[in-house]
């Protein structure tokens, strides 16, 4: 939930090494497997030659790096959840509201799924109801179904996680190696910025944001369609805040592998053969950047998630008839003793977000830089 | 060292300053005339104008901001917007102390806990000890404090029910008070706070220790027959807080976000309650005085862990 304070030990130590770095030389795993067992019986001929051929081409550090990745069991897991997730968020509304036949409501008339099973209906005789076969995960104290509540909720979180981060990397790539290449006054303003973009702890700039432009945004953007209809104003300014206050930290990662890459011989040689700037950021400084700016983006997507959750959660988010995973604890807040499962469930699964988050961002971490893991 | 620390409080100026004036042009380009709201259908040109002068607000921009900046040494934050000639400190003034109790016992909660397991985990370091003790740790640390609150309040209704008890789900108590309701009433908030920083603080102290066990004089000191108390006690472990003491700063940013939530929870009448009840109202300046307060606070912390910092680490000194 808090924006850079989480982020700030990505690295146990200064800098991850750059991937075209050769590091130290290491055993091949899977030889190193295989000479415990018995080499003969072990491997089929097929296998021998694909070890033979694996020894011609060695594995480049992004092979290398996925390939521990792919043994993390955690954080594999963690990445099928997340998938889970995001396809239901994005799949599951649209079949959801294909389920089931046409109701017939004592307040509303004779009703299909596309309009019961949608997130911002109201079946105001269905209250607190638990979960049943026509709504699957019960329904809110104002009968709306808890399950296309919480889709919406997810599609909430994670377009307002990619939004934030599309920003967050341009910015911070941009920004972050012009200051760490030429320096000058690009490297002084970037680093008198972080200091007051850091100053302001977490949340409280977007408080200030949201608390002071939401009620403008709720006027004037809610025209705006999809984005902007159904109490979803708000997100707009939300997300531009999370990006404002995300991406100096990005930068600030990137311009120290930028400094740490500067000095590598294969700039030295590059530039020595008269590449220009320009080819050199662009050719072999971008491409580098690869593991810090994925490592750094997972970690501040689970920042970004949460601080949508909590804005939404003090009423200065999406606003009703939408729905946010935020927004959903915060309408159940008061039902705690009389139907604790309507808050249990948005913060379960905001719960389950997070730590697959976290795993997923650990082991990312790991697999590329197997050095920091102590 | 006193080079540092001029250069730090420099740095300090600068960044109260930058904090100040974004979140006065913040206010100052606010959509809406804060007046015309205040004064809703009983629109007067004669007392809209003396409205307005009192409010400071038909000065130009930097004699607005100069009093914005000049006004936080003496607490004065302007007036309210929504209860007309109210100070907005006056509004804020009674939660201060409610906030800052919910933040210090989180602190101590986090040194007394953190600190522990951070070393029990680095001298067990991968062994089973070590590996639950991390895996609860990145629990702690990764979700949100309202997930931990929900979950508490949740399991207090429940055993409430269940067993007939009287624990309470929600509000504070008196300020500073520690009589046995007083306590029922705060514990519960101050260890969900504290679950985090407690996290935080256990991973650095962990790695840090790690680090320093690994070092030359570690291994003299073992190789001089010490006993294995005397090594890691007198040897390492002072010299692995170090780094932890400038933790200690950075956990104020943690404690100001967690304790928004923590008060909108539990409902405590803390500064952040009053916030965020001051944004229903447009009331700016209320917003504008905790955002300044609020990010000075933190910055204020760094600067004395800096200072800490100088203090307990002789290389910073000799520099």
């Amino acid at each position: 939930m808090d924006t850079k304070d989480k982020n700030q030990e990505i690295t146990g130590h200064e800098y991850m090494p750059p991937d075209s770095v050769v590091s130290p030389l290491q055993l091949d795993p899977d030889l190193t497997v295989l000479a415990e067992n018995d080499l003969a019986t072990a491997l089929s001929e097929n296998e021998l030659k694909e070890l033979a051929e694996k020894k011609e081409k060695p594995a480049t550090p992004l092979q290398d790096s996925l390939r521990r990745l792919r043994r993390d069991k955690r954080a594999m897991a963690s990445v099928g959840v997340i998938g889970f997730l995001v396809l239901l968020a994005i799949f599951g509304p649209f079949i959801y509201q294909h389920i089931g036949g046409p109701y017939d409501s004592a307040l509303n008339g004779t009703i299909s799924p596309q309009v019961y099973h949608s997130y911002y209906h109201q079946e105001l005789d269905r209250q607190d109801e638990g979960p049943s076969a026509q709504y699957w995960l019960g329904t809110d104290d104002l009968g709306r179904d808890l399950l296309a509540r919480l889709m919406q909720g997810l599609l909430i979180s994670i377009s307002i996680a990619v939004l934030v981060e599309v920003v967050d990397i341009t910015l911070g790539i941009l920004i972050g190696v012009l200051a760490g290449f030429h320096g000058g006054w690009i490297d002084q303003v970037l680093a008198r910025f972080t200091d007051i973009i850091f100053a302001f702890p977490g949340l409280l700039f977007i408080i200030l944001v949201a608390g002071i432009f939401g009620a403008w945004a709720d006027t004037h953007l809610s025209s705006i369609p999809i984005i902007g209809a159904n109490g979803n104003a708000r997100l707009l300014l939300v997300s531009l805040a999370l990006a404002f206050v995300a991406w100096p930290l990005m930068a600030r990662y990137v311009r120290g592998q930028t400094l740490q890459l500067k000095e590598q011989q294969f700039i030295e040689a590059a530039r020595t053969a008269g590449t220009s700037d320009t080819r050199i950021i662009l050719r072999h400084i971008v491409p580098n950047l690869f593991s810090i700016v994925v490592v750094a983006a997972t970690l501040n997507m689970v920042n970004t998630i949460v601080a949508e959750a909590g804005i939404s959660l003090l009423g200065l988010g999406v606003q009703t008839p939408g729905s946010s995973i935020g927004l959903m604890i915060s309408q159940a807040q008061n039902l705690v003793s009389s139907h604790p499962w309507e808050i249990l469930l948005p913060a379960g699964v905001l719960a389950i977000i997070v730590l697959c988050f976290s795993f997923f961002g650990d082991g990312l971490r790991d697999a590329f830089d197997p050095r920091s893991k102590d | 060292m006193v080079q540092f620390l001029i250069k730090r409080f420099i740095g300090l100026i600068f960044v109260v300053i930058g904090v100040t004036f974004i979140t006065f042009v913040m206010g100052y380009f606010a959509p809406g005339d804060p007046i015309r709201a205040m004064m809703g259908s009983h629109y007067d040109p004669v007392v809209y104008v003396q409205l307005k002068h009192a409010y400071g607000l038909d000065q130009p921009f930097f004699v607005q901001y100069w009093h914005f900046l000049t006004g936080l040494f003496r607490l004065d934050f302007g007036l309210s917007y929504q209860i007309q000639n109210r100070p907005v400190w006056d509004i804020l003034k009674d939660g201060v102390p409610i906030s800052a109790e919910l933040g210090f016992w989180a602190l101590m909660l986090q040194v007394l806990v953190g600190i522990p397991i951070g070393i029990i985990s680095a001298l067990k370091a991968n062994s089973w000890i070590d590996t639950t003790n991390m895996g609860i740790v990145l629990v702690m640390y990764s979700l949100p404090v309202f997930v931990f609150a929900v979950f508490f309040q949740v399991l207090v209704v429940a055993i409430d029910n269940g067993t007939g008890a009287q624990w309470p789900v929600a509000n504070w108590g008196n300020a500073w008070h520690y009589s046995w309701s007083d306590i029922q009433f705060k514990i519960g908030p101050i260890v969900i706070l504290a679950l985090s920083l407690v996290a935080y603080l256990a991973r650095i102290t962990r790695t840090s220790m790690l680090e320093v066990l690994r070092q030359d004089y570690v291994r003299t000191a073992r190789a001089k027959g010490m006993r294995e108390r005397i090594v890691i006690y007198r040897h390492a472990l002072r010299n692995a807080l170090i780094p932890v003491v400038t933790i200690l700063g950075l956990s104020l940013g943690l404690i100001v976000t967690g304790t928004f939530f923590l008060e909108e929870f539990f409902n405590i009448p803390g500064i952040g309650e009053t916030t965020l009840q001051a944004t229903q109202y447009r009331d700016y300046p209320v917003i504008q005085a905790t955002a300044v307060l609020l990010a000075v606070a933190v910055v204020i912390g760094n600067l004395i862990s800096d200072i800490l910092y100088t203090l307990v680490d002789p290389r910073i000194k000799a520099s």
